[in-house]
């Protein structure tokens, strides 16, 4: 197979579960917002490195009706999460362009111990 | 001689006025500024034709048109010929001044020229000067290789003096009279030693100072014609031949005929054979690297080792090695005596042949995944150290430049001149940057796939005019590097094709691996193939089924 080109993150890594891909950093989540998904938590982040899109979708969350794409580790192929192209309320607007990876598909730092009123997502 | 006809009108008036000049060399030309400029009356004689135009877009000035070719035609020494043209045109080559000028040089009537020179219609002071300096330190040359010492020195003192542009000059003319004197006086003067250059030497240096308005330039024509075959040249962007004869009958224009766009062999059986398998790395080879004699090779395993290997023999020659951190990338020296490598804790170090480390640049030189090349010089060192970012760093002045980019750099590769890199993106996007002299970004390539692989592009074809990518797609792609024109897809493999590479001496073939295993050689789709040693692709081919079948 070729090569797979992959970035290497230094700091609090978070990386693929099944082959250790670094993902993104502790430092680029977007800590207002907690995010939940079916498989529990979820973060979201400004940056993600080494990872594939999907195709468009529009789907439907807590918060309302969102374009999304889904999002691949390069190393295996395995889905760690979604980014949002587009959000369909104003309210909603900040996630776009961000990424979101699912706690259960990485290995990594927890986070979450702030308690302020933080909102419930997805 | 008689009345001057209708029909004859500027020719006839030429002569009138040349014999007017001529009968008064010294006092008109002064006094009578307004016949003070020959070339002023030459345009009041030409008015109605000065402004004619010739040609579909009516650019062209005949006046202009028919000088240039009469210039052609002295060059050529078709010297009738061009007085014919003269003549039948009615439009002299240089005004009568200017032949007068000419003539003086050549008779060696030096102040008679000087005085011309004043009368030519120079607007610009400094060009007088110049021009009255080269024509009196001729004379001033000239009476010492005839042994007038006392007549030169004079010459020197009141002529030349307040001409010379500094001190040093006034200074370097005097040696000679000092030289002279001293070479006369031991008596070693039988062996003449001459200094004054030869009189249409000095014509032609005059040429070049005086401006083209008031003498024609010398192969002006051919140089406009040569102006027109470049630009045809450049825009030819299918233009890959290895023979440099363009016609001047019809405009220059190859077709897609020259690019390689056929598969010539798949794998290694054909004209390109395997020649060896190199056995003994453990992980994956991820870069090679061929010695300028084209006679080792260097293979590193990733985060491993680098090994160099004999071509001929395949025999594997040293096994260089750090205890501890891997090595990434490996790269020759131009002279052979010394290897490059990159190493996994961001450093670059470099070896000599026996594997002793010589030197070692620590500090964030280079990624894990980064080429790494080297100038021809043997000066420069290049890598990817960050993550949108291309470090060149010259070993020797311990200076650094670097190529800042918009998006995350996967490989980069140099051209042969080494004035250009190549840099692919994760886009996928190519992106051409000068880096001699002020680094810049020049040109641009898409079109091609990529998502997860490494694809590595090169410079290609007759005078690297080509620029040529692997894509997830699996086809080949070719831009014309010039125009960035996307002129070639070639189709074939089943698999993505990650590296390619062109044959640096052969322009009509190129090679290709894939992930479904095997390389393709390309070439031009005509039957008519010339036979190139197997030499010339194996340091290409070889490369790359090295890299990128994990296989030695």
């Amino acid at each position: 197979m070729g090569r797979i080109f992959t970035l290497d993150l230094e700091g609090n890594v978070y990386s693929c579960k099944y082959c250790h891909t670094h993902l993104a950093l502790f430092e680029d989540i977007l800590s207002k917002v907690r995010f939940l998904c079916k498989h529990g938590e979820a973060y979201l982040f400004d940056k993600v490195v080494n990872v594939m899109v999907g195709e468009k979708e529009e789907r439907n969350m807590l918060t309302g009706m969102h374009t999304v794409v889904d999002i691949f580790c390069v190393g295996c192929g395995s889905i760690v999460g979604w980014k949002y192209e587009a959000a369909h309320e104003e309210s909603q607007q900040y996630k776009v362009g961000k990424f979101i990876l699912e706690r259960f598909q990485v290995l990594g730092p927890n986070t979450w111990s702030h308690d302020d009123g933080s909102d419930v997502e997805d | 001689m008689g009345g001057v006809e209708d029909d004859e009108p500027a020719s006839k008036r030429m002569k009138l006025a040349c014999r007017e000049l001529k009968g008064n060399p010294n006092d008109s030309l002064l006094s009578e500024p307004s016949f003070g400029s020959s070339r002023d009356l030459m345009a009041r004689l030409l008015q109605s034709e000065e402004d004619e135009v010739i040609g579909s877009k009516g650019v062209i000035k005949k006046v202009e048109f028919v000088q240039i070719i009469a210039k052609a035609l002295y060059s050529l020494g078709y010297k009738k010929s061009g007085a014919h043209l003269e003549e039948e045109s009615g439009i002299p080559l240089h005004s009568s001044a200017v032949n007068m000028f000419m003539h003086q040089i050549l008779d060696g009537n030096w102040g008679e020229s000087v005085a011309t020179l004043h009368s030519i219609g120079l607007k610009d002071e400094s060009t007088v000067k110049s021009a009255s300096f080269l024509i009196l330190e001729q004379k001033f040359f000239e009476l010492l290789d005839g042994g007038k010492v006392m007549d030169a020195l004079k010459t020197l003192r009141t002529e030349i003096a307040h001409l010379c542009a500094s001190s040093n000059q006034l200074r370097e003319l005097s040696s000679n009279l000092v030289s002279f004197s001293h070479g006369a006086s031991v008596g070693s003067s039988n062996q003449v030693n001459l200094r004054a250059k030869s009189r249409p030497k000095l014509l032609q240096e005059l040429q070049e100072l005086l401006p083209p308005t008031i003498m024609v330039p010398e192969r002006r024509l051919e140089q406009l014609v040569e102006q027109a075959l470049t630009l045809q040249r450049d825009a030819c962007v299918f233009h890959n031949s290895l023979d440099r004869e363009i016609s001047l009958y019809t405009d220059h224009q190859c077709g897609r005929d020259q690019i390689p766009s056929r598969t010539l062999q798949v794998g290694t059986n054909g004209e390109v054979s395997l020649k060896h398998k190199l056995s003994g790395h453990h992980k994956p080879v991820s870069s090679v690297s061929w010695s300028s004699d084209d006679g080792k090779l260097l293979t590193c395993g990733v985060e491993e080792s680098v090994r160099c290997w004999d071509v001929s023999s395949g025999e594997c020659l040293h096994v260089y090695e750090k205890s501890g951190p891997g090595l990434v990338s490996c790269g020759w020296s131009p002279d052979g005596k010394s290897i490059f490598s990159g190493v996994n804790d961001r450093s670059i170090c470099m070896w000599d042949l026996d594997g002793k480390e010589v030197e070692n640049w620590k500090g964030q030189r280079t990624l894990r995944i980064s080429d790494l090349e080297i100038t021809r010089d043997g000066k420069q060192i290049m890598s990817i150290f960050k993550e949108t970012a291309i470090l060149l760093f010259d070993r020797e002045a311990k200076s650094e430049r670097v190529i800042e980019e918009d998006q995350t750099i996967t490989s980069f590769s140099l051209s042969r001149d080494n004035r250009y890199l190549l840099v692919n993106l994760v886009g996928p996007e190519i992106h051409l940057w000068n880096i001699d002299g002020d680094i810049n970004l020049v040109a641009k390539y898409k079109g091609h796939k990529r998502t997860r692989f490494v694809i590595k592009s090169c410079f290609g074809g007759s005078e690297q005019a080509f620029v040529a990518s692997g894509s997830e797609d699996s086809q080949v792609y070719i831009w014309h590097r010039g125009s960035e024109e996307l002129i070639g897809k070639l189709s074939g493999h089943s698999g993505s094709v990650n590296c390619v590479s062109w044959n640096p001496v052969n322009p009509h073939m190129l090679a290709s691996a894939s992930d479904d295993g095997t390389i393709r050689i390309w070439g031009l789709n005509s039957h008519l193939q010339q036979h190139k040693k197997l030499q010339q692709v194996h340091s290409n081919g070889g490369s790359m089924a090295a890299a990128y079948n994990g296989r030695t």
